[in-house]
């Protein structure tokens, strides 16, 4: 199989330069490589998340539980760490994402068993981990001066810098987690049988069964998938930050469900690209940080994002709906 | 038992477990919180505290009705309050005379509340688009409105016999709290009396059947949109009433909580079963819940825990309870 760009990430694609081009001519300073590299650093963490998400997305499910994972997975870890003196990244990550596979099996138990919609079982164990977490865990913020060394380094680490008037800036080492999970998440939807199985869970539940795929253990897979990528994703937050609070994260989740769906992702499941989900990122990300370069406060950015958000919706979705009624299948 | 008797509680577990609850709720606190919970101050204050509340859930309730949710309903209530403060404090057509402003004010409510209604329900009905892709849509959308109007700034220096509204009292009760008591009461019988209820229903339960009933599906779902919004309207105008002052982002914690209702109050996340009373009292039980809870000063992040582990608990419950009664109906 190629990498293909479709039509769809063709208009994004366009999108994102013509507004890109827009805030370069009023503002020549955004034309520079310190604000591509600042781009790929910040952006980071949501790109994770929404690869993430993306997975759930084309299983045709949903989860809103995601920055709660993350934060347990990394709060949970630290704090193991502090206690008992470890300095070990790999150590960081790899508890993390246990943690994180352990609460994404919980959240497809519960959705296997309970047979409710996803936003409504996982908006609960969004509030049941963060509850968990805080209660028995501990409720403390920490500071640089505490945290485990090994993060702070990753967190600073650069690949390779370049030379520019105003100093050097390096290109974040948090860029290896994210295309390695990009590269991972494209393997797993289109070489893998599990992948098969989740492209077609998410288009029909039924058929996929007929085929002989269990939507159970489907829901399984993609659910911890998301889980390990949260897990992931709260150790490379921590590290950017450098300092460790109970409540960051947290009610954050919305917007990136928006970015996997400007994305591109089918709503109702079955179909999604990993790079189509990275530009609804980088583009809920442009419009989210340059608004002020072009003279705009930041409040104008939920309008924007509103906008394009139910722009891209009502376009997607009526398509869709004309293709279902031309073949003579409703879904309403 | 007798035989009607009988099939009364099993016709309506949910309902008959619900009392139970509400019971225990009231004999729990009246033990434990002796004074606090039952003395009459705070019973007014529980009175003066429901209905911003009660609207909120009822119009969650009508979104989860139909098979579907409503995120927009917290943003769509606080702009529409900003939308009435601009109005009600003259920055918008000041040339108004101040006795005029509150019933321009009360237009103002109206008609916001029924662009948002009939917005949200055309872009469901005519693009099939899911109404919780769809809806966090308009959220986004509805709350950019709001901060691009005020910059996030709180909009205050309302006209005192507004803000009176919502302090009045008649025969003891708080107005507000006669106001949606009544709102409940039309709501249950528009469902449960008319021609329209039984279309709601069974749009609810089938969409796919509605249609080929002859049921104009579009129109059933635009309705339910626009009364959402006007529930909503009526919460936001409630908290500028109150709260002297409308600003972006209040009572963000409200949409889990309306959830909870729901579940707890017997509404099926799946649509099409539940009834308004179910509702009515669950309300009441988390009020109970909430003042219980501020009495023994908790913590929020043990108010996140509860929330949580009560909204799993329920859903398991239900979903125990229904096994349960398939199982006595295949018996028979």
């Amino acid at each position: 199989m190629k990498f293909t760009i479709d039509r769809y990430q063709k208009i994004l694609i366009f999108i994102i330069a013509a507004y890109c081009a827009f805030v370069g001519f009023v503002n020549p300073a955004f034309f520079s490589i310190t604000t591509v590299f600042d781009i790929i650093r910040t952006s980071s963490t949501s790109l994770i998340f929404a690869i993430g998400l993306l997975v759930v997305m084309i299983s045709g499910g949903i989860d809103v539980s995601f920055m709660a994972i993350a934060l347990f997975g990394s709060y949970t870890t630290i704090n193991i760490m502090i206690a008992y003196g470890i300095d070990n990244l790999a150590f960081a990550v790899g508890l993390s994402i246990i943690f994180g596979a352990v609460l994404g099996l919980i959240n497809a138990s519960l959705i296997n068993w309970l047979k409710l919609p996803p936003f409504i079982i996982t908006l609960g164990t969004q509030n049941l981990f963060h509850g968990i977490m805080t209660t028995f865990v501990s409720d403390k913020s920490f500071g640089a001066g505490v945290l485990p060394p090994c993060l702070n380094q990753f967190g600073r680490a650069t690949l390779f810098q370049i030379q520019t008037g105003s100093g050097t800036i390096g290109l974040s080492a948090s860029i290896l987690p994210v295309v390695f999970v990009a590269l991972a998440t494209w393997g797993l939807i289109n070489f893998t049988m599990i992948g098969r199985g989740i492209v077609a869970v998410g288009n029909d539940e039924e058929s996929a069964r007929r085929i002989g795929f269990s939507p159970a253990r489907i829901r399984y897979y993609v659910y911890v998938w998301s889980g390990i990528l949260a897990g992931l994703t709260g150790i490379v937050y921590v590290a950017q930050i450098n300092a460790l609070y109970p409540n960051k994260l947290i009610g954050g989740e919305l917007p990136i469900v928006a970015a996997v769906v400007i994305g591109g992702a089918k709503i109702t499941g079955g179909d999604g690209k990993v790079f189509g989900a990275i530009l609804g990122v980088l583009l809920i990300y442009l419009l989210n940080s340059t608004l002020i370069l072009i003279g705009l406060s930041s409040s104008w950015n939920d309008l924007f994002i509103g906008s394009v958000l139910v722009a891209s919706i009502a376009t997607s979705s009526y398509q869709e709906r004309i293709r279902n009624r031309k073949n003579l299948i409703f879904t309403d | 038992m007798t035989n009607s008797l009988k099939k009364k509680f099993f016709n309506d577990i949910n309902f008959t477990i619900l009392i139970g609850l509400l019971i225990a709720a009231i004999v729990l606190s009246a033990i434990f919180l002796p004074g606090g919970m039952f003395s009459a101050a705070n019973i007014k204050s529980m009175a003066f505290q429901i209905p911003e509340f009660g609207f909120l859930a009822l119009a969650m309730m009508l979104s989860n009705l139909i098979g579907g949710i409503d995120l927009s309903i917290i943003s769509a209530a606080n702009t529409i309050a900003i939308f009435t403060a601009f109005v009600l404090n003259g920055t918008w057509l000041p040339a108004l005379p101040e006795e005029a402003r509150i019933p321009a004010g009360l237009v103002v409510a109206i008609l916001t509340a029924l662009i948002f209604g009939v917005f949200n329900g055309l872009l469901i009905s005519k693009t099939s688009a899911p109404s919780l892709i769809a809806s966090l849509g308009t959220m986004i959308l509805f709350q950019g409105i709001g901060m691009a109007l005020t910059g996030g700034v709180s909009i205050g220096n309302i006209a005192f016999e507004f803000t009176d509204f919502g302090k009045a009292e008649w025969a003891g009760i708080p107005l507000i709290f006669w106001l949606f008591l009544g709102a409940a009461i039309l709501l249950a019988l528009l469902l449960e009396k008319t021609a329209f209820g039984r279309k709601f229903y069974l749009y609810g339960e089938n969409k796919v059947a509605a249609r080929f009933s002859g049921i104009n599906n579009e129109k059933v779902c635009i309705a339910t949109f626009v009364m959402t919004a006007l529930l909503a309207g009526i919460a936001g105008l409630i908290v500028l009433s109150r709260v002297n002052s409308a600003k972006v982002g209040y009572g963000s914690s409200y949409l889990l909580q309306t959830i909870i209702v729901c579940v707890i109050g017997g509404i099926s996340p799946n649509g099409g079963k539940g009834r308004v009373r179910g509702v009515f009292i669950a309300i009441v039980l988390m009020q109970l819940m909430s003042s219980a809870f501020t009495m023994l000063s908790l913590s929020p992040y043990t108010k996140k825990l509860i929330w949580g582990v009560v909204l799993i608990l329920v859903l398991s419950l239900n979903h125990w309870i229904r096994n349960l009664n398939d199982s006595i109906k295949k018996e028979k």
